[in-house]
């Protein structure tokens, strides 16, 4: 066991000299996750945003300037939209498409004169009323083409809001066209009635729908905040937590070829010992690393990542499946460029497969079965799981299968070497 | 002229000398391109919604329906068990929970029913998908809404005297309001400039990868300098009758026509398999593309006399593509920056290539409309050359 732990040691201390190796397994993943902070606007911002686009310039023209056209502008200008619009009145139709088209903003939104008119009907319409009386008159979203998720974001809102108008002229003239058709109240009363009702319903928080959505985070509570760094930063670890994994590997071949492995193997250590000495060394580099990283982002984000043991745990385990990785690779390859040039690939193609770049949720199911080799996919599922207010005991499938994968790795590795003459009878 | 060549072939030698460069000359970013592009945001723009319908009746059926009509959303019914199983594992973003008391009964009644909607944490679309939703289901609940305020406003007005002309009365609202709810006509219209394309995110992932696993390897020439150092061929060049102009021109000159070939490689995978139009104008490409690989090589250039070894700069040159990647737009739509940091990265070439290389692909622009990207590539280019030229000069002069 000494023999074992002193290799470790060695293999740790030999890691932690090199300044480049330092650069890629603790700076690397620091900055990319920095970035991602940045781009995220998390930086700039308070814990609970979410990511995605936000402060959207949208230019609105309302030529309307009656009720709906003043409504749709109140709604877009509202506290509740503060943090994700930035609408700016624009005087006409020209010079909002111009900004559109310069890219200052996502869209312009044109309000047509006569909007509020074409829909809700004067008092001597009332008489008069039939399912075809309402106009064509649309609302115009004027889109930038390079900005579609704005736009998205954008139209939705409107035509939420469009569906409340339409909600409260079908719920006026249900309610009030019989009424006068009966002599029950006149067509002055109709127009005020009908005027109030259309007005309370454009607001969307005045909403009393019979069917209402109410969102829910994954079975969370509706107080726990989330934030986005930590679906971020996790992903930057484990996409370098295999670079140090097969990078550490790498020295088995290195001390080959500089003549030290021939050396040890001269020693009564014998060739298991060696070969478990050195999958220690590059495990406790990848825990040593993960542990860095994670207190760093505590430390200067304020993150915060969830259950302490929960965390360690899953630490403790991508480790290991990262290492049966690194150990594959070493057992395959023949020089230290190899396991270099592959190291790198499988760090990419992993993070790639694993969701450490992208939401794994939008990619199509093949990749996503794929993703169930890599060791990011299964971490980064436990650490969403901990990050959203999970603990250690609902983290038990991402932890027993990055043990699996870690386990089979290494034996598999392991037998591989022990019958490769490369590393027997070096 | 001859001395060029000969530098030339010899990093394209040393470059390729090893099979495994394929994987990232062609492989790789064929790859990221594909998977980014056909799943980063969906290859065809809709959200997958999973609904549990644990209703199954009339209206549930009425509630899909108009979910599988909303723009942007692919509603899919399965069971609570699979879906349950789907989101815990992040297949999916959201699902639609339809309760067993969503049921006419309840909305004669008046009675008010809670769809949830279960969403995985800090999703982007989960503004647009939550008011989507609202919006659609609305429009099914909409008549019954109507009835229940028509009843409530007749019998203000005293109108109703019986429970029969209630339930009548009841009725006839309902059915004018379904009358008037489906033939409402289209109220918004969405218009996109007509001289530009389609914004498809396969263009982006197309324009964004080229950049990624060009300009890693251009800055990799910091490798090759560190290489030629630490062995002490550059020293041997130097004392040729070489100059310093000449060996820096040749180490670009070579890299740069090996990053065009994967860039010409790149952008026939974007035109054949995503049938992206790259070749719109092959002449402004070709100089967009050629600006881009100078400044990125000439950046390579001045890294390597900084570096002091060669698996430093290797680790370096991936590092920083992989930052100046992130934060140029390469890996996000620059839409996502908030507005000061979209400003502050235009101090990267990354952000100049990928604007200029956007601006060609979706919004059709020309030579002439690109200048300022083509400008500020070409300055990287300029300054770097120099700052790499002065270095290695006063290095060589040590």
């Amino acid at each position: 066991m000494r023999r074992i732990l002193l290799i470790a040691l060695k293999d740790l201390l030999l890691i932690l000299r090199d300044r480049s190796m330092v650069l890629m397994i603790l700076i690397g993943p620091f900055l990319l996750t920095f970035g991602m902070g940045l781009i995220s606007g998390r930086m700039g911002g308070g814990v609970s945003q979410s990511s995605g686009p936000r402060d959207i310039p949208v230019a609105i023209v309302n030529q309307d300037g009656q009720m709906l056209g003043n409504a749709l502008v109140n709604v877009l200008s509202s506290p509740e939209l503060a943090v994700l619009l930035e609408p700016v009145l624009v005087p006409d139709v020209e010079t909002a498409k111009q900004q559109v088209e310069a890219d200052q903003v996502a869209a312009a939104i044109i309000v047509p004169t006569g909007f509020t008119q074409s829909l809700i009907p004067l008092a001597k319409e009332w008489q008069a009323w039939s399912p075809s009386s309402s106009s064509n008159l649309a609302i115009q979203i004027y889109a930038n083409p390079g900005r579609p998720n704005s736009v998205a974001i954008i139209e939705s809102i409107v035509r939420e809001f469009l569906f409340r108008v339409e909600k409260g002229r079908v719920l006026g003239l249900t309610a009030i066209t019989p009424l006068v058709t009966a002599g029950a109240i006149q067509s002055t009363q109709a127009e005020e009635i009908g005027r109030a009702l259309g007005e309370s319903l454009a607001r969307a928080n005045d909403a009393k729908d019979l069917m209402q959505v109410a969102i829910t985070e994954g079975g969370l509570t509706p107080s726990h905040e989330v934030d986005v760094m930590s679906s971020l930063a996790p992903g930057m670890a484990l996409l370098f937590l295999m670079f140090t994994a097969t990078y550490g590997a790498r020295s088995l071949l290195v001390e080959r070829r500089q003549q030290t492995l021939q050396r040890l193997m001269m020693t009564p250590t014998s060739p298991i010992q060696i070969l478990l000495g050195k999958g220690f060394g590059v495990y406790l580099s990848g825990v040593l690393q993960q542990l860095v990283l994670i207190g760093t982002s505590t430390w200067l984000f304020s993150l915060n990542w969830g259950d302490a043991l929960g965390v360690i745990a899953l630490i403790l385990c991508a480790a290991l499946a990262a290492v049966g990785w690194g150990l594959l690779v070493a057992a395959w390859a023949r020089t230290p460029a190899q396991v270099a040039s592959a190291g790198s690939a499988l760090m990419l193609l992993f993070g790639l497969l694993g969701g450490s770049f992208v939401d794994l949720s939008s990619m199509p199911s093949p990749v996503y079965v794929l993703s169930r080799v890599t060791p990011n996919a299964w971490g980064l599922d436990g650490y969403a799981i901990l990050a959203g207010g999970g603990s250690l005991s609902q983290i038990g499938q991402p932890l027993l299968a990055l043990i699996l994968m870690g386990v089979s790795l290494i034996v598999f590795a392991g037998v591989i070497l022990m019958h490769s003459r490369h590393f027997t009878q070096a | 002229m001859h001395s060029i060549f000969a530098i030339i072939r010899k990093d394209v030698l040393l470059r390729f000398a090893s099979p495994s460069e394929w994987l990232f000359f062609l492989f790789l970013p064929v790859l990221f391109t594909f998977v980014l592009g056909m799943g980063n945001y969906g290859s065809d723009g809709k959200v997958t919604l999973l609904v549990v319908d644990e209703a199954s009746n009339e209206i549930s059926a009425r509630v899909i329906k108009a979910l599988e009509r909303t723009p942007g959303l692919r509603p899919e019914v399965v069971s609570r068990a699979e879906t349950e199983a789907r989101f815990g594992t992040r297949k999916v973003d959201f699902w639609l929970y339809l309760p067993a008391d969503l049921s006419e009964k309840h909305l004669r009644r008046g009675e008010q029913i809670q769809l949830l909607l279960y969403q995985q944490p800090n999703n982007l679309r989960a503004v647009a998908v939550q008011r989507a939703i609202q919006a659609a289901i609305g429009g099914e609940s909409l008549p019954f809404e109507a009835a229940h305020q028509a009843v409530t406003l007749a019998e203000q007005y005293s109108v109703l005297r019986t429970e029969e002309e209630r339930q009548q009365y009841f009725n006839e609202a309902f059915q004018s309001a379904h009358v008037l709810w489906t033939q409402a006509p289209q109220r918004l219209e969405v218009i996109r400039p007509s001289r530009a394309p389609v914004y498809d995110p396969r263009a982006h992932a197309s324009a964004g990868q080229l950049i990624t696993w060009v300009f890693i390897p251009l800055f990799g020439i910091s490798a090759l300098l560190a290489y030629e150092r630490n062995t002490g061929t550059l020293a041997r060049i130097m004392t040729t009758p070489t100059s310093q102009a000449i060996f820096l021109a040749g180490t670009i000159g070579g890299q740069v026509l090996i990053a065009l070939v994967q860039m010409g490689l790149l952008v026939g995978f974007g035109v054949f398999a995503l049938r992206l139009p790259w070749m719109r104008d092959p002449w402004t490409l070709a100089v967009l593309l050629f600006t881009s690989a100078l400044a990125a090589g000439a950046i390579g250039v001045f890294m390597g006399t900084l570096v002091k070894n060669e698996a430093q700069a290797n680790n370096l040159s991936i590092l920083m593509g992989m930052v100046m990647a992130l934060l140029g737009g390469c890996w996000y739509p620059l839409e996502f920056f908030p507005d000061a940091v979209k400003m502050i990265v235009h101090v990267l070439p990354t952000t100049w290539a990928l604007e200029g290389m956007v601006n060609y692909l979706m919004r059709g622009k020309s030579l002439e409309d690109l200048f300022p990207q083509l400008a500020a590539l070409t300055g990287f280019a300029v300054l770097f050359f120099v700052l790499g030229l002065w270095r290695l000069w006063r290095e060589q002069s040590v």
